[in-house]
């Protein structure tokens, strides 16, 4: 097959040409706010607070992503970042612990509410999807009685995470972690192995729940570090019920997509990091023109619709679920 | 006597009710190319699957070299010195060529938790190279390379810790001339290094041809074990099937005229990077045979046929000048398809065979009020699994559970219901034994002699010559020779317009 070096070929552009539509997207989501709305947006030192507050969800959705490429799903999401900001708020606050109860607390406790959901799962063999809506009642819950119905304010002094460059060294962190283990631990191996076909996985002696529960796992963590950023740079926290933590399962989902679609290009991570700059881009675009936030949802739903259809590119006769 | 290698000791598997094998007992000597056959659903795959860790056995011991071994997956198999190459595709997409040769092995290049990614692309490349296949390269994406890439990837995983007892589990079909040559090289150099291949094929002469030693299995019972020095292809077949087969297996005929009546016609049918400008007719009651090499393109002008390309140019037209054009108007037209891929393009494989079965039909089977009554369903089910005699409990068992030739018969049970005119049978025969063969072709030729057009794609040039009015070659998406039916025929003639 002579076809050998084009190939190697094409896998080298194909990374470059990841890169090149992403920033092509970033480009294009700018330019269209900016020429609509010049004056209030898209400034140097507008696109870097966007992309701040891009950091937030890119961290959740790079751990989010161990559970999607395995063909799960987790509905938890907001929830877990509630409960995991309030357990690290009540450490740092309530117990003085300071950064460290405020990291440790919310990381662990998200590790933990990942293991909840992946173990459930494994042992219940319940779709991932119903379990995870389930168990996020119960986190809505334990995290309203954890903050006894009161909003859960960070002081002052413990915010670090909430600006440069605490949060961008926090979030830097995190990604070099979900890259390290993608690329360069068996996790990262078996985590594409079980999304491929988990039979022939399981023969090759790995065992699959044990990872499944680990991939929950990773994400759950990783979903502690975006909680830390969330209550750092908003401030507080409110532990809502009735399942209303879960729009907060939407951005870090949304990220999460683009991780998939640009898997195919050998650069996942980036492209989730990418993607939820351009999100943010797209979302502050919609502030800045004052439209109602019934039209920015309207509008950010279709924009991502449109993004992951061009650049998934489904192959004709691939069967899409 | 050589030594022994594996004692198979009255190994015994149940799924569900269904024995798949019942107190199976034999020897493997070391040093040899063992040979199992056995008809579709015999258990040869169950066997070996029990011993490769990829199924567990209800009772009964293998011992290896003396040892009891019992491996729950295939790394533990792989451990003890078994290996297995399976039928179907065994590489996983998202994984590099690297990393599915190792899966399941990668300690070896880990220290402190982190793969060192580039020491295992480089001893990947190593074997790559070792084993003549340079042209695959290890930190690729697996998925860039096709099914018959995939399948040498998988040669090389299971054989480059030199394992005491290789199983190939129906490779060689899904492999050109050129890859069998491969793997056969590679059989070879096992058994000359004192270690043991155990091989199971439909393809007889290649049996012959290449084992020392075979072992027959029949409805998961061991029949017997002989040299291969002492049996031809037809004590084989009396072997698997238990009476002789008849001498009658492909059609007989020779000198029948053509009907002039044409069918189907195919214009100047193009998919781009696939064939181009495909035209022929296909007349009533006519075999049509299509050859060629795996990548020719004949495989693709069964789908253009069926309305299945994506892209396609040119017209197929209908005797009564139905354009067909996607599949719902070449169904509702009376034209049936089955695929080279059975699992994955013609069966749905978590669904009953039942369901499988009436799929297709069920407007003809539903009431007035387009309500399906579960008697019909059963009974039209069970008329024609029974015609096609698939070996099942029932038909609500599960298709999935069936052997590769019990899944042709329910496809082909499915487009019988249908009462189809034109078949397109891609590859029929393919992973089917001797005894399912001999319907199939039956059937073929009792539907042609009904006024039944078939159009017949395969790679198996003895059954061309065997089943066809006519015969089509395709070289490079292209049409390069046609070839009426004629005694005299042989595989060389095909071969010459082939390559």
């Amino acid at each position: 097959m002579n076809a050998s070096n084009e190939m190697t070929g094409k896998k080298l552009s194909a990374k470059t040409k990841g890169y090149l539509l992403l920033f092509l997207m970033v480009i294009v989501s700018w330019g269209i706010f900016k020429v609509i709305t010049p004056n209030n947006f898209g400034s140097a030192k507008n696109m870097v607070s966007y992309f701040e507050a891009s950091l937030l969800a890119a961290v959740g959705a790079v751990g989010f992503y161990f559970v999607m490429v395995m063909g799960m799903f987790d509905f938890s999401i907001g929830a877990n970042i509630i409960l995991s900001a309030i357990v690290g708020c009540v450490f740092a606050n309530r117990f003085g612990m300071g950064y460290v109860g405020l990291v440790l607390g919310a990381i662990l406790t998200g590790a933990l509410v990942g293991f909840l959901n992946g173990a459930f799962y494994v042992k219940l063999r319940i779709p991932s999807m119903i379990v995870t809506t389930g168990l996020a009642l119960i986190y809505e819950s334990v995290a309203n009685y954890i903050a006894g119905g009161v909003e859960q304010t960070l002081p002052s002094g413990l915010r670090a995470f909430g600006q440069m460059p605490g949060n961008l060294i926090l979030a830097v962190c995190a990604f070099a972690v979900a890259y390290l283990l993608l690329n360069y631990t068996k996790i990262g191996t078996y985590t594409y192995a079980i999304g491929s076909n988990e039979f022939v996985a399981k023969n090759m002696g790995i065992k699959v729940n044990a990872y499944k529960i680990l991939a929950f796992v990773i994400s759950g963590a990783f979903l502690g570090v975006m909680a830390v950023l969330t209550i750092s740079y908003g401030s507080s926290m409110v532990a809502v019920t009735g399942m209303a933590s879960m729009s907060r399962n939407f951005i870090p989902t949304m990220g999460c997509f683009f991780g998939l679609a640009f898997k195919k290009y050998g650069m996942p991570i980036a492209a989730i990091i990418i993607g939820e700059f351009v999100i943010n881009i797209i979302f502050f675009g919609f502030i800045a023109l004052g439209a109602p936030t019934a039209i920015q949802d309207v509008i950010t739903g279709f924009a991502l619709l449109i993004i992951v259809m061009l650049t998934t590119k489904v192959a004709k006769g691939e069967i899409v679920k | 006597m050589s030594e022994i290698r594996l004692q198979v000791n009255d190994i015994c598997k149940y799924f569900g009710i269904t024995k798949a094998l019942e107190h199976v007992s034999f020897n493997i000597a070391k040093g040899e190319v063992h040979a199992l056959i056995g008809e579709n659903g015999s258990g040869k795959s169950t066997l070996t699957n029990s011993l490769a860790g990829i199924y567990q056995k209800d009772s009964g011991t293998f011992t290896l070299d003396g040892k009891e071994v019992n491996p729950a997956n295939q790394v533990e198999a792989n451990n003890e010195g078994i290996s297995i190459i399976v039928q179907e595709l065994g590489t996983l997409d998202g994984l590099t060529v690297a990393e599915n040769i190792f899966l399941g092995h990668e300690d070896k290049f880990v220290k402190c938790g982190i793969k060192n990614t580039n020491a295992m692309n480089r001893k990947a490349t190593e074997l790559l190279k070792q084993y003549g296949f340079d042209r695959i390269k290890a930190a690729d994406m697996i998925e860039n390379y096709n099914f018959e890439d995939r399948k040498l990837v998988e040669i090389v995983k299971a054989t480059y810790f030199k394992p005491k007892i290789l199983v190939i589990d129906e490779t060689t079909t899904a492999l050109s001339g050129e890859g069998r040559e491969e793997l056969y090289k590679h059989m070879n150099r096992i058994r000359e290094e004192g270690d043991t291949v155990i091989f199971i094929s439909h393809d007889l002469p290649e049996i012959l041809r290449l084992s020392d030693t075979i072992t027959v299995l029949r409805d998961g019972i061991y029949i017997d074990t002989v040299k291969s020095s002492d049996i031809d292809e037809e004590g084989l077949k009396k072997l698997m099937v238990g009476r002789e087969v008849s001498g009658k297996y492909y059609r007989a005929d020779y000198g029948e005229e053509i009907s002039d009546e044409v069918v189907m016609k195919v214009e100047n049918v193009t998919v781009p990077g696939l064939i181009s400008d495909i035209s022929f007719d296909l007349h009533k009651g006519e075999i049509l045979g299509f050859g060629g090499l795996s990548e020719s393109g004949m495989h693709e002008v069964g789908k253009a046929c069926f309305g299945a390309s994506f892209d396609r140019e040119g017209k197929v037209t209908l005797a009564d000048g139905t354009e067909i054009n996607d599949i719902p108007s070449a169904i509702s037209h009376s034209i049936a398809y089955t695929s080279k891929d059975r699992d994955n393009e013609s069966l749905v494989m978590n669904q009953s065979i039942r369901d499988n079965i009436c799929l297709p039909s069920l407007d003809e089977l539903s009431n007035k009020a387009g309500l399906l009554s579960d008697k019909k369903l059963y009974e039209f089910a069970g008329i024609h699994a029974k015609t096609m005699s698939t070996k099942m409990q029932s038909v609500d068992q599960f298709v999935s559970n069936l052997s590769g030739g019990n899944k042709q018969k329910v496809v082909l049970a499915r487009w019988i219901g249908k009462d189809s005119d034109i078949l397109v049978l891609d590859s029929p025969t393919r992973g089917i034994d001797v005894k399912v063969k001999q319907d199939i072709y039956q059937l073929m030729d009792k539907m042609r002699k009904e006024g039944k057009s078939i159009i017949m794609i395969s790679e198996e040039l003895m059954e061309l010559i065997g089943m066809c009015d006519r015969i089509i070659i395709m070289k490079d998406g292209r049409i390069n020779g046609e070839l009426m039916r004629d005694e005299n025929m042989d595989e060389n003639v095909l071969i010459s317009k082939m390559v």
